[in-house]
């Protein structure tokens, strides 16, 4: 190629005896020059072409020299035979052998390199250039491309290439073996096997091209997304200067229907000016996993599932996301507790939820409905601004059995760490006796409701401050200070201050089969935390409710009671009226548990024991039974257990 | 003998000082919940540790600091991995701000924890110092 | 006034001043750093694996 502009330089000066010498001060071309190009044809047949410097692009290479074993100059062609290229005194790896017909500009080029790749390129008298590549070195290109020194490519390149200067450009082939890296490794690629092909036009000073690429083998990791070969390309833009055009590009990728995307590209950088991405019909099933959790939920992407259908677009400018629709057909969601739990999931809903860098859009969704734990969520409408990392919703009402969720005033924003916001929130009233048959309870009358104005959103907590009620067993329960923390990760638990008034015992102990109490109690539960729905620790207190009432405990229960203690635990009943008595009267009842550690550690009606126990129950009337503990610290593992022993015991109604 | 004495006097009080800052509670449920779970992960990490591919940063949290490192089918899990004992560690450290009654020092445990993660690294690992990572 | 005396004044005197300093919000911080090593070595294993680091919490260098 190089002598192929042999023509354009100046006259040929012959000199010295015997030997042929042509020596040439620059030759110019748009694509690359030469200086001091000298040839020469010593006795013997062999050649030497020598050039002081020899310019291609940006690149430089001086004192290069190319000794041919044979050359000649027969009338206006020029021959090299087994030529080994040298620059700057070194041997190189090239092997080259060329003809040159200089009278029509044609002739034949082949560059071997020793591991094996080679270059055929034939020069047509046209002016076509036509190129055969086998096995070529990709790692070599970072010579030609300054920007490809960071990325390590590797590979090879079998194929075609057929230039006609200022007319057409093709190029086929296949890359094999190829890879990239960058040096953090955050974008690599490895093993690729791709078939590409290119073919561009020359019009008005750019190229306009077309391009297919069929990624056949091989994986890609660009941080946070692993890709598979599979994806197909085929696109068609202009290039013109440093300017690259992709006007429109669709992309076969598994999972999407549809896939689009035109850009702009400044070659000279490498960056990205402008890009828009439109896709239809994406299976959420096979591009959440891929392309979503990485980025919405990197810690939680084993436990992030989809469903459905996705549409949408994104558009970008210089790097940063400009616009982004998303409409969803049928989409579910669903992300299973730290803990292996249920979790909580919303679906099928569909709507549109847009986004815009600057400006405020409104996202619409209705939700078939939803789970969270054990409960089943109804259907609901959710509406909200968004505007910029901040989302708005007046109102959305989701229905929970006969009763509903009610979320107002809901205001979220996106900061560091994470999401801010507030909302007030109410239950309507839900009938207990549904609660308790979702969550597998023994089955409770009364209502459930709640009135919480301070909602709290931040990162690792939601705050509830309100009220929860539940007016149950005659009497109710409040829940205050409630606050869910670390909602979405393995310490996820909830703390609340619970108190209960006027429990009547005659249907707590119905309810959960303990033999039969009557009377009232009331509780405190301070600082009660709950992971997982199971107390882990607590500060509670019950005694017997003010005020007269009937007060008479069943020899059931006091035998329940003493079960609970463990064998010898619960001791002072004289055991030879029970058989006597059905009833017992009792002044009051009082204890306290302070569970820390697994470890309730008990305390009776006041701490002025006998003999060392304390007194859960103190008898009155007649007959007159006093309970009383003697083992203060109980494992709560093991009180659970025998209490579940008791309960399950005691399922058929005593009849005596 | 009165500057003996008022040492004497000076290191008592340093030492009350000390023991009646006692000892930050870190016995919480969550606490050793969380606790559980980054030693689980750990068995997944310290290769990543030893080989490089992960250090400890500046902030308190680890970072993938050579992906090239781990092979490419694997650079994937890693960041998840990465992503789910940086979750766990800000709830760790928030977890202690809280079990102490005081949400505010969630920074400072951060702080704390940062510095205490680097120095007890083993030597090999890499910790992030003045904004540029260090082989120990 | 005896030397012996002012001295336990003085002990008095610097004893209540500390006093006044433990009972403030400030962040405790060198309890911080003896939670975060027992976290420490909890997670990392430290106390029985044989690959500890050979110092353990700098405690001498603290004042």
């Amino acid at each position: 190629m190089v002598l192929f502009a042999l023509p354009l330089g100046q006259p040929l000066v012959a000199s010295g005896l015997g030997a042929l010498s042509l020596a040439i001060d620059r030759v110019e071309h748009p694509a690359f020059a030469v200086r001091d190009l000298k040839i020469q044809f010593p006795p013997g047949g062999s050649a030497s072409v020598g050039m002081g410097r020899l310019r291609i692009g940006e690149h430089q290479w001086r004192n290069l020299q190319l000794v041919c074993a044979r050359g000649s100059l027969d009338a206006a062609v020029l021959r090299c035979e087994q030529g080994r290229l040298r620059v700057a005194g070194a041997a190189s790896p090239l092997r080259i052998d060329f003809r040159l017909d200089l009278s029509d500009r044609s002739g034949e080029l082949t560059v071997l390199a020793r591991d094996g790749a080679r270059v055929q390129v034939r020069l047509l008298p046209n002016g076509a250039v036509e190129a055969d590549v086998r096995r070529f070195d990709l790692a070599t290109l970072k010579t030609w491309l300054p920007a490809l020194e960071a990325w390590s490519v590797l590979g090879r390149f079998d194929g075609k290439l057929s230039w006609q200067p200022e007319r057409s450009v093709t190029l086929s082939g296949r890359l094999d073996g190829a890879g990239f890296g960058s040096s953090d490794g955050l974008r690599a690629a490895e093993q690729l096997v791709v078939d590409v092909g290119v073919e561009a036009l020359w019009r008005a000073g750019g190229w306009d091209w077309s391009a297919s690429s069929m990624w056949r083998e091989g994986a890609a990791y660009l941080h946070p997304f692993y890709i598979e070969a599979g994806p197909q390309l085929v696109a068609r833009g202009r290039l013109q200067g440093n300017g690259l055009d992709i006007v429109e590009a669709s992309i076969r990728l598994e999972g999407v229907e549809q896939l689009a995307a035109s850009a702009t590209v400044d070659t000279a950088n490498g960056l990205v000016e402008r890009a828009a991405v439109a896709l239809a019909g994406a299976d959420l099933a096979v591009v959440g996993p891929r392309w979503l959790s990485p980025v919405l939920a990197p810690a939680a992407t084993e436990r992030l599932q989809f469903a459905g259908h996705v549409s949408g677009a994104l558009e970008f400018a210089q790097g940063r996301l400009l616009a982004l629709d998303a409409v969803f057909d049928q989409a579910g969601f669903s992300l299973r507790g730290a803990d292996g739990g249920t979790g909580v999931a919303f679906g099928p809903l569909s709507g549109h939820v847009p986004w815009r860098e600057s400006g405020a859009t409104r996202a619409e969704l209705s939700v078939g409905g939803g789970r969270w734990q054990k409960l089943a969520l109804g259907a609901f409408e959710f509406a909200a601004d968004i505007e910029g990392e901040r989302v708005q919703a007046e109102r959305i009402r989701i229905p929970l059995l006969d009763g509903a969720v009610v979320v107002d005033g809901l205001v979220l924003n996106r900061g560091e760490g994470g999401w801010r916001g507030s909302a007030s929130l109410v239950i309507e009233p839900l009938s207990m006796r549904l609660l308790t048959d979702a969550v597998g309870l023994p089955s409770m009358s009364g209502v459930l409701s709640a009135s919480m104005p301070g909602v709290r959103v931040s990162p690792g907590e939601v705050a509830l401050d309100g009220a929860l009620v539940i007016s149950v067993f005659d009497g109710y329960l409040q829940a205050t200070g409630l606050r869910l923390q670390e909602p979405f990760g393995v310490a996820s638990h909830l703390v609340a201050d619970i108190e209960a008034r006027h429990i009547d015992l005659a249907q707590l102990t119905d309810t959960f089969s303990f033999g039969n109490i009557s009377g009232f109690v009331d509780a405190d539960v301070r600082g009660l935390e709950l992971a997982r729905w199971r107390p882990e620790r607590f500060d509670a207190r019950v005694v017997s409710s003010a005020g007269r009432y009937p007060r008479r405990i069943s020899q059931r229960a006091v035998q329940n009671i003493s079960a609970l203690g463990g064998p010898g635990a619960v001791a002072a009943i004289q055991r030879s009226l029970l058989g006597f008595f059905d009833t017992f009267g009792y002044r009051e009842i009082g204890f306290g548990c302070a569970l820390r550690s697994g470890v309730c550690v008990m305390s009776g009606i006041d701490d002025g024991t006998t003999e060392g126990g304390f007194v859960i129950v103190r008898g009155g009337g007649i007959p007159a039974l006093d309970v009383i503990g003697y083992n203060r610290r109980v494992d709560w593992r093991e009180l659970i257990e025998r209490l579940q022993r008791v309960i399950a015991g005691n399922v058929a109604p005593e009849v005596r | 003998m009165k500057f003996i004495s008022f040492i004497g006097a000076f290191l008592l009080a340093l030492s009350l000082s000390a023991s009646a800052q006692g000892n930050l509670e870190i016995d919480s449920p969550a606490i050793g919940a969380l606790q559980r779970s980054m030693q689980q992960r750990h068995t997944q990490l310290a290769p990543l540790y030893t080989s490089g591919a992960v250090g400890l940063a500046a902030d308190g949290t680890v970072a993938l600091r050579d992906a090239s490192l781990v092979p490419l089918p694997q650079r994937g899990p890693v960041a998840a991995l990465i992503a789910a004992e940086n979750a766990d560690r800000g709830a760790l450290y928030r977890e202690i701000a809280r079990a102490n009654g005081h949400p505010e020092w969630e920074a400072d445990v951060r702080k704390t924890f940062a510095q205490r993660w680097a120095d007890r690294a083993q030597a090999g690992w890499w910790v992030q110092k003045d904004g540029s990572w260090v082989k120990k | 006034m005896s030397p012996s005396l002012r001295n336990v004044l003085l002990a008095g005197l610097v004893l209540a001043a500390s006093a006044c300093v433990t009972i403030n919000i400030y962040f405790p911080a060198a309890a911080a750093e003896k939670a975060a090593d027992r976290i420490i070595e909890e997670v990392w294993q430290l106390r029985e694996g044989a690959n500890a680091p050979a110092q353990p919490a700098a405690e001498g260098s603290k004042p």
